[in-house]
């Protein structure tokens, strides 16, 4: 009887845990760990687990994002697709391929120059193969949507969703041509984590 | 000799701010050299502004050692490429390839919007409270009304036209001011426009500002005496052959009053 009462809360909290990390609630998709522990309990964490091999089965993932070393409060958890659309299918999300391109020379070049760059030398870098007026609005479009994020200094960083999305060490992997290895979480069911060493800001 | 020390002074200070905005390898700053140079300049530094340069300078440097410390972890973590390495690629890849690079390292978040049921509540009640189209689309009730002839001195009654030409106003307060400002040829401008209500007083700061606009008189400013003086002139200047500038005087109730408690 109690083990029937056990399961039931279980499958409970992992429709509260599915239901807070798909539903928007906030302006920012997902959940902090904070809101999860509040309305799932202490082992919120657990429960994550199981519901990443529930989202296996969909082909989603939870993903974790922290913004320091150690994990905190703060952190915010994602569903994500657990594998990648293709350039097709990405087209049929809304996406240009020029978008796409210019997203990813921004990124790798920020990336390469330890986390910030100015924004005027990824303009520079992508006006040679696209037009002025089509940079400025794109880029303005991803600082818009959180690819990108813009101090007063006029210096550029990886963004809240570029960091949720984005697999930043397969991206610069295949820039230069490096076989892409399997995560860990296609082998096994486990919470992807991203820990993102926050670029001193001034 | 203090020039050069600043010289150098400013020059560390901006390549430290170049190192911290432009993402420049910091390892290509002398550190230690800078540091050796700035303790021999120290003991000559006698001005305020000198050693103020000197703390920036010190600062900046200290911030240089800290990117450096941050440039290492960046190379030993799996992060670290050659920008040198992406940037040859991104130039080099077509704008498909950088596009295929981009999908295969992204996992989209999936993320659903829906109405909570306090939404819910709020748009029944704007639908309960929102009036019908016909009702919102009803013209207003007007009366049509022909123009009609209003005497100027109904005018005058309301406000909206004086019953003394401007010109004539302008003309009496300049003789105001020359009589006020006697053989002295000056007057406080705050006691030639202070009278007894702050309507009145604004109204005469108001025509001192076209006497002065005009040419009819001139304006001093004392700004350590804190005093503005004006200067009635026998005759109107014309204006065109000197240098005019704009003094923004702010006239509030609370300065009326202050100034007339201090009488």
């Amino acid at each position: 009887m109690a083990e029937e009462r056990d399961v039931a809360e279980l499958r409970e909290k992992l429709a509260r845990a599915a239901q807070l990390l798909l539903y928007k609630h906030h302006m920012q998709p997902g959940a902090k760990a904070w809101e999860l522990k509040r309305a799932l309990g202490r082992d919120y964490e657990q429960i994550l687990n199981l519901l990443d091999a529930e989202f296996d089965k969909l082909g989603l993932q939870v993903k974790r994002v922290s913004e320091g070393e150690a994990s905190s409060d703060s952190d915010r958890y994602y569903a994500t697709l657990r594998g990648h659309p293709r350039v097709t299918e990405a087209r049929t999300f809304g996406w240009r391929i020029d978008d796409m391109a210019m997203l990813t020379v921004a990124l790798a070049h920020i990336l390469s120059k330890q986390g910030k760059a100015p924004l005027k030398e990824v303009e520079r870098m992508l006006e040679e193969k696209f037009p002025r007026w089509r940079i400025e609005s794109t880029l303005d479009r991803f600082i818009r949507r959180g690819y990108l994020s813009e101090d007063d200094e006029g210096l550029l960083y990886v963004g809240w969703r570029a960091r949720a999305e984005i697999d930043q060490r397969t991206l610069l992997g295949l820039l230069l041509g490096k076989e892409e290895k399997p995560s860990e979480a296609e082998a096994e069911p486990k919470v992807e984590t991203t820990k993102v060493e926050e670029p001193q800001r001034d | 000799m203090p020039g050069e020390r600043q010289e150098l002074m400013l020059r560390i200070i901006d390549l430290c701010d170049t190192v911290r905005k432009r993402g420049i390898d910091p390892f290509d700053v002398e550190v230690r050299e800078f540091f050796d140079r700035l303790r021999e300049l120290l003991p000559n530094l006698k001005k305020h502004e000198e050693l103020y340069l000197d703390i920036q300078a010190v600062l900046g440097l200290a911030d240089v050692v800290f990117q450096q410390g941050e440039w290492i972890k960046h190379k030993s973590s799996m992060l670290y490429l050659d920008p040198l390495l992406i940037m040859l690629k991104l130039h080099a890849l077509p704008t498909r390839e950088l596009a295929d690079v981009f999908a295969r390292s992204w996992h989209p978040i999936v993320q659903l919007e829906t109405l909570s049921p306090h939404g819910i509540a709020e748009a029944k009640q704007y639908w309960t409270n929102l009036p019908s189209l016909e009702e919102r689309w009803r013209g207003l009730d007007t009366t049509e009304v022909f123009t009609g002839e209003i005497a100027r001195r109904e005018l005058a009654r309301m406000g909206i036209l004086s019953e003394e030409d401007f010109a004539a106003v302008l003309d009496r307060t300049w003789r105001e001011l020359k009589e006020a400002a006697g053989e002295r040829g000056e007057i406080s401008y705050w006691d030639f426009i202070h009278t007894q209500s702050f309507e009145e007083t604004v109204k005469r700061a108001w025509l001192v500002s076209f006497l002065v606009s005009y040419g009819y008189a001139t304006l001093e400013l004392k700004p350590l005496e804190e005093e503005i003086l004006l200067r009635p002139l026998p005759k109107p200047r014309e204006l065109e052959r000197v240098a005019t500038f704009s003094v923004p005087i702010a006239i509030s109730r609370d300065e009326w009053l202050r100034r007339r408690k201090g009488g």
